[in-house]
């Protein structure tokens, strides 16, 4: 994937020198192994600092909502996804954007890579197929295949849907993969053994809302955690409002998530809060066909009101 | 735990299940006692805010019916 | 007023009265087997034996028919008392010692079984039957005999002519010792009679006095005087006795009224077709063999079998049940009724589709039919849904006899398949698909306004006034003017109003009066003060539920400034002394725990306007339909259930604001988009009833496809009618007509639409209130049968245009040949054009006119003439035009070779092919609507998947959006012939009328409301709205620019949006989630 590099700086270079967008939002290089950090560059000549590799994970339609400039970003499939969604959701206009595609091959899993390996990392250098992580007293190749991202390796949708050029060839997308293997695993199981897991995994939450905060969808001027009239959801750590606020917050990506996998990336406990809104994601594939992010044209199922719907459901 | 008896919260459509309720009332079939009912003037007023309030605030069960 | 003590305690009562009433008013209970409110006491059992001490001395007295005294102490549970009880219980039990409801006195009085010796008797002579009988007016029973050989009997122990078999002793009888089967065995001589309900079709009883059902309006019991005995003996009144505000008057007798009216609509119905007389069906003697209504009844949760579907003999679940179609209808031999009833064919579908999806087992449904007759708008894809889907079997062929099997309930069923087999079945039941007839009443009604009818005894109307009679002044609508389904119906009774409303036109609002109006208080920044009122209802709650006790709770709770209970809080009195409560103790919230909000909350509302509270000030608690009668078993639980209820509404009360109800002007012009026969029609009406009417057409001249048709199939020339139609809209000088005009922008909603037209190459803007859509659909251009490759093969229009232009060469035809569902009923229309079955049948007659010796043939799928229709079809074929039908899968083929057509089809009688050579070729093609997204985006109204809009409402609101001011008819509705098109140009005028005519529209207080700061934008709203309330707010607006904002005129009050809002920023006025999330707290608190 760093070949993406040069085309992504060219462009940058050239679509701000031409003065076609005012900033382009992409990634530089973080300070820490695998935390690569978004960044705004305005001038043509900061362009070098742009870089992509396997750890840019974080979703960069979280930052173009409500902005008023022209913009070029730089999008894999999902950000494509969600940028798609915004502008149906008018949070910002297609001709305010240049969107740099990247096709994308999946990104790693930073928790999954420092559990391979002791001790302090050091460096981490993603190649095609492995990953090469050194420390202060040791090196060794991981295969990309091990500490890949759960969302990315089941991803169908690598290719960016909307651009306006692309970094790089389209990638093959991934036809075999079971998409909904981790949902359906929680539907087949008993009531009881899906309250245990849900309690324990839960049982972590330090309602820190990195996950919100995190997940280009959640835009509101004011969140449903704080309202006070009426104050839905607590703000303490009682299980209760731990619950209400997970719920919630998967019930309003309902239909909009695009599995991209940034909450689960925020999340300082490892809380795998995506179970919820990949329960969502497959409801509104089975009963509407519905995938969020794909069409410009479409709002999503649950935004619209036919009498027609056949609400099979209920039946 | 034999006599416990759960609390069910409904939220019924005014222009259904709310007249539906009324009906089974004129019809005078008896049914337990364990229901309160909240009107609401759709269901698509329903929202999971609600269901979880209710369930928060005690109730054991949550009956949607529009 | 007497007082005395009873129990210790000082009471009151009247003069005259017994101890028993007494004690009754103050919740004293008296045991007692002998005593009936509406009867003299008698002091029969002797079980209410109290203790009187009269200053003196102490005695025993029985209290139903010891009058009180002023200073007597009563004592109803001494130990003597109860001992003396004791014995009598102990007494009786020995004479009757089955009798539960003895065993059950003596376990409550601790007696295992009786000291004295006992009998085998199930009677203890309390002479309630005896008593009651005298009461009813009549002897028929009395006590006979002395001492031990004391019984109740008949004059001369004989079955006797007296006894009127009304069982009102049975119904009084403690121990069960008369029963209507002793009645009918040992007392009277008459045959007593089931009172069958007419609601549920004669499948179970009711009373003399009775609610005809449960929804019937007003809600109000009536008396049956053929059936009340107080009418037969002048005796009984018994009912009386127990009406709470002595709302029963039997000497109410009928009054003629007479009305000065200056029209009259006719809408007497239809009666369902009476099977009794066909002796092949075995209807009449066959519990299992009901009609379509009788099972329509089956089926209904509130019907005799609660909605479980069993048949009458033995209340099995039936496992196969057979529908036979046109019983009654379609048929000169077993009855008069040669039309096709139009419904049968489509309600019969729908019980078997119900009937499959409600049992929860392998249900064999079959309907035997003759022509699938489903001509209605989304009809076909219901049927091809019940075959392909559900799974219901349709059978052509018509069931000769019904032979019922000896020794089993079920049924045998001979009939011939399609292939000339013979088959024998077995079912369990068979439902009568029974045709609509009009009853000898109306006929004679008919006859008595001097209106002429048709030979089927439905009204004479023509197409060009399909809802006029032949007499001025008198309209009809729904079955009397020929048999048709509820859309069809409600089309015409909104059209009738139309030609009356025309009628009328000077005299409206001239007998109107106006309400007085109380300025309303301002509660806003108070306190809340709530007042609650709550309601015994008689003893429809207080029965159950402790009222008082619910009243005394409610007192604590927080807010409430005065709480009372009513007897009955909706009577008029108690209204207005609930209005001047409110004043006195200035509430500012009320809330009647009562009955339903669905029925009462106009009332109260009405109530709190005359004490001048903004009405949305009000809250109800449903104690009644939702408590003290669903839990009748369970008082405790019934008031606890109350408190809660009310403590619900007390707690959204606190939180209630006044609201307002915007008024907005209707602007008093119409648009009319298209001008055919029904936008004609309908801005016509519009214009007649004094509405400026704007009627736009694209094309460039007016007429729509009524220019391409001969004749109407009753005979009516359409050409003729039609240049006088467009004649008089021309010149008719409340209507403006824009030819040759496209809509180009439309802005605005209900009451105040701008619509910008385009026509000339200039824009011209158009204020108006309403619009009406008739912007009709087109003939089908085929692309099958060689259509276009030969002059000789038409469409039916085509064929038409020769007929209009007299075109001779139609004469020299030797054979021509009609094919039907040329692009209908196929997989990319699949829905029936309606009109084609008629419409190529009439051409056919038409050409055999021309020539007799023609060979006419029509080849079809099904024939569709449906109501006096039918006429036709059955005239063709006498007249010699042969009908071949084909099926989807193997259609006719048509080649040309060497300048011969010829056509090559299946012969469903010979079941071999069969090869016609054809002069003339016509196809009777679809009827394709024009799918016209542009303007259905205008005006925000919806589309099908076949192009046709979306009405409001399937049945009831066929003419109408459920987006408001905007109207439909004609074509763009659904394919139909001229006199029904016609009918809802009308019907749309009329409905677009209800709204001009109030000239004002005030919004609902109930409706969504945006608070622009916390919105988001994302527009959720404005995509979810069915009624396209939400839109943004303008993006060079100074406050909230691209924030959503909700039109309260528009806006419904659902709620839609404010579920779908993540961003919390809507709210429900009257329904707000602090309201709803503070029932539900209070819901969850514990009492």
């Amino acid at each position: 994937m760093l070949e993406y590099n040069d085309k992504i700086r060219a462009a940058a270079k050239r679509l701000l020198k031409e003065g076609v967008v005012d900033m382009v939002i992409g990634f530089k290089k973080g300070t820490m192994p695998m935390m690569n950090e978004p960044c705004l560059i305005k001038r043509p000549e900061d362009a070098d600092t742009l870089v992509w590799d396997a750890n840019c994970g974080i979703n960069l339609a979280n930052y173009i909502v409500g902005r008023k400039e022209k913009i070029g970003i730089v999008a894999k499939g999902c950000d494509s996804r969600n940028i798609v969604t915004h502008i149906t959701e008018n949070k910002i206009e297609r001709d305010q954007l240049y969107i740099i595609g990247i096709p994308c091959r999946g990104m790693i899993d930073k928790t999954a890579v420092t559990n391979l390996c002791e001790g302090e990392i050091t460096s981490v250098v993603c190649e095609s197929d492995t990953v090469k992580v050194a420390g202060n007293d040791f090196e060794k190749k991981i295969p990309v295949s091990d500490v890949m991202q759960a969302n990315c390796s089941v991803c169908i949708h690598r290719n960016p849907v909307i651009y306006d050029e692309l970094a790089g060839e389209e990638v093959v997308e991934q036809t075999d993969v079971d998409r909904y293997a981790d949902v359906e695993k929680i539907d087949s199981m008993s009531t009881e053994e899906k309250w245990n897991y849900f309690e324990d995994m839960f049982s972590a939450c330090i309602r820190c809302y990195a996950c919100k905060n995190a997940c280009p969808l959640c835009y509101c001027p004011t969140c449903f955690v704080d309202e006070a009239k009426p104050q839905w959801v607590g703000k303490s750590q009682d299980k209760i409002d731990i619950r209400t606020f997970h719920f919630l917050r998967a019930y309003h990506c309902a239909g909009r998530c695009t599995d991209c996998g940034a909450c689960e990336r925020a999340c300082p406990v490892g809380i795998k809060m995506k179970t919820l809104t990949k329960k969502m994601e497959k409801d509104c594939f089975d009963m509407y066909g519905w995938e969020a992010g794909l069409s410009l044209d479409q709002r999503p199922p649950l935004d619209t009101f036919k009498p027609d719907d056949p609400e099979a459901f209920i039946k | 735990m034999s006599d416990w008896e759960p609390k069910i919260v409904s939220f019924l459509c005014n222009w259904c299940s709310y007249g539906a309720a009324d009906l089974a009332g004129v019809g005078r079939m008896q049914y337990p006692a364990n229901i309160r009912v909240v009107r609401i003037p759709c269901t698509g007023r329903m929202s999971p805010k609600f269901a979880l309030a209710a369930l928060r605030e005690g109730a054991d069960g949550v009956w949607v019916s529009g | 007023m007497v007082t005395f003590k009873l129990n210790g305690k000082t009471v009151q009562g009247e003069e005259g009265q017994y101890i028993l009433q007494v004690a009754e008013k103050y919740g004293v209970d008296i045991p007692t087997l002998c005593h009936h409110k509406a009867l003299e006491p008698a002091g029969m059992c002797r079980l209410c034996t109290v203790e009187l001490f009269d200053g003196r001395r102490s005695r025993f007295v029985t209290s139903c028919n010891y009058p009180i005294w002023e200073g007597m102490e009563i004592n109803t549970d001494t130990e003597e008392v109860i001992k003396g009880r004791k014995l009598i219980v102990e007494m009786l039990l020995a004479r009757c010692p089955d009798v539960t409801l003895l065993q059950d006195l003596a376990k409550e009085y601790g007696i295992d079984s009786p000291r004295f010796k006992t009998e085998d008797n199930d009677c203890i002579l309390c002479g309630l039957c005896t008593r009651m009988c005298e009461k009813i007016g009549n002897n028929a029973i009395s006590l006979t005999g002395r001492g031990v050989e004391m019984k109740v009997d008949t004059p001369f122990q004989a079955q006797t002519d007296f006894c009127m078999a009304c069982g009102a002793c049975a119904s009084v009888c403690p121990t069960g010792h008369i029963t209507l089967e002793k009645i009918k065995a040992e007392i009277t001589t008459q045959k007593p009679q089931l009172i069958k309900s007419e609601y549920d079709m004669g499948l179970c009883g009711r009373k003399p006095i009775y609610v005809p059902y449960a929804q019937a309006v007003p809600n109000t019991p009536a008396i049956d005087r053929d059936v009340c005995i107080h009418f037969k003996t002048d005796g009984c009144k018994v009912c009386t006795e127990f009406c709470g505000v002595n709302a029963i008057d039997h000497s109410m007798k009928d009054e003629i009224i007479e009305v000065n009216v200056g029209s009259i609509i006719l809408a007497p119905g239809f009666e369902p077709f009476d099977p009794s007389g066909l002796d092949n069906y075995s209807y009449a003697d066959h519990p299992n063999v009901i009609t379509a209504m009788e099972y329509e009844r089956i089926l209904s949760a509130s019907g005799p079998t609660e909605g479980h579907l069993v048949r009458a003999s033995d209340h099995k679940e039936p496992e196969k049940i057979a529908w036979f179609q046109c019983v009654g209808s379609r048929d000169m031999n077993k009855c008069d009724n040669s039309y096709c009833s139009s419904v049968c064919c489509m309600y019969a579908i729908k019980e078997a589709v119900i009937s499959k999806e409600h049992a929860d087992y392998d249900l064999d449904c079959a309907v035997f039919y003759m022509d699938m007759r489903t001509h209605g708008k989304d009809f076909e894809r219901f049927y091809n849904s019940a075959k392909d889907e559900h799974g219901v079997r349709f059978l052509r062929s018509r069931v000769h006899t019904v032979n019922p099997i000896k020794d089993s309930d079920d049924l045998e069923v001979r009939y011939v398949a399609e292939d000339g087999e013979i088959i024998t079945e077995v079912f369990d039941m068979i439902v009568l698909s029974v045709g609509l007839q009009t009853s000898p009443e109306t006929i004679q009604l008919a006859d008595k306004l001097g209106i002429e009818l048709t030979e089927g005894n439905f009204t004479k109307t023509s197409t060009f006034e399909p809802v006029a009679t032949s007499k001025e002044g008198i309209f009809v609508c729904g079955a009397f003017q020929g048999p048709r389904d509820i859309p069809q119906a409600v089309v015409d009774s909104s059209a009738a109003a139309a030609a009356a409303g025309m009628m009328l036109k000077e005299a409206r609002n001239t007998a109107t009066t106006e309400k007085e109006v109380v300025p309303e208080i301002n509660v806003t920044g108070e306190r809340p003060r709530i007042g609650v009122f709550v309601c015994r209802c008689g003893i429809n709650i207080a029965g159950v539920v402790d009222v008082p006790a619910v009243r005394d709770y409610v007192s604590t709770l927080p807010f409430v400034e005065y709480v009372d209970d009513n007897l009955y809080s909706c009577s008029q009195d108690t209204q207005e002394a609930m209005a001047g409560i409110i004043k006195k103790e200035k509430l500012n919230r009320v809330i009647v725990a009562a009955c339903t909000p669905k029925t009462h909350e106009p009332l109260f509302q009405d109530t709190l306007l005359d004490a001048g509270l903004n009405k949305y000030l009000f809250e109800m608690a449903n104690i009644r339909n939702h408590d003290s009668w669903v839990h009748k078993d369970d008082p405790d639980a019934a008031t606890n259930k109350a408190k809660d209820l009310v403590r619900m509404a007390v707690a959204k009360a606190a939180l209630i604001q006044p609201l307002e109800e915007a008024e907005l002007q209707v602007n008093q012009t119409a648009l009319v988009i298209g001008g055919g026969i029904s936008g004609m029609i309908a801005a016509k009406n519009l214009a007649g009833q004094g509405y400026e009417t704007h009627l736009v057409e694209r094309e460039a001249e007016l007429g729509g496809q009524a220019k391409n048709i001969y004749k109407t199939s009753s005979g009516e020339d359409v050409q003729k009618n039609l240049s006088g139609l467009i004649d008089e809209t021309v010149k008719n000088d409340k209507i403006k007509v824009h030819l040759d005009a496209n809509l180009k922008d439309v802005e605005g909603f209900v009451g105040n639409f701008k619509t910008t037209l385009a026509s000339d190459g200039s824009d011209e803007t158009i204020e108006h209130g309403i619009a009406v859509m008739a912007t009709g659909a087109a003939g089908l251009k085929p692309d099958e049968y060689s259509y276009g490759k030969d002059a000789r093969i038409l469409t039916s229009l085509e064929l038409d245009r020769k007929f209009i232009e007299k075109d001779a060469s139609l004469k020299d035809v030797g054979s021509a040949v009609f094919i039907q569902c040329v692009g209908s009923r196929d997989t990319d229309r699949p829905y029936c054009s309606r009109v084609c079955c008629t419409h190529s049948i009439d051409n056919a007659l038409e050409l055999k006119k021309l020539n007799p010796d023609m060979n006419v043939y029509i080849l079809y799928r099904d024939i569709r003439t449906y109501g006096e229709k039918e006429y036709l079809y059955k005239k063709a074929r006498e007249a010699g035009v042969i009908f071949i039908r084909y099926s989807l899968d193997n259609k006719p083929v048509v080649t040309i070779e060497d300048g011969r057509m010829m056509i090559t089809a299946q012969d469903h009688v010979l079941g071999m092919p069969v090869k016609i050579e054809a002069d003339l070729i016509t196809l009777a093609s679809a009827i394709v609507p024009y799918k016209d997204e542009k303007l259905a985006q205008f005006f925000k109204v919806p589309l099908n998947e076949d192009g046709l809009f979306v009405e409001k409402h399937a049945k009831l609101g066929p003419s109408e959006f459920s987006t408001d001011g905007v109207f439909l008819c004609g074509l763009a509705h659904y394919p139909k012939p001229i006199d029904e098109a016609i009918a809802q140009g009308q019907a749309a005028a009329s409905r677009a009328i209800t709204l001009l005519a109030r000239e004002t529209i005030h919004t609902s207080g109930t409706v969504a409301k945006t608070n622009p700061a916390d919105c988001s934008a994302c527009g959720v709203c404005v995509s979810v709205c069915p009624y396209s309330a939400p839109s943004f707010i303008d993006a060079d607006a100074r406050m909230f620019p691209g924030k959503a904002q909700i039109n309260s005129v528009l806006c419904k009050g659902c709620g839609l949006c404010v579920a779908s809002c993540r961003s919390g920023a809507i709210a429900l006025q009257g329904f707000d989630n602090e309201q709803i999330f503070s029932q539900i707290s209070a819901l969850c608190e514990a009492v």
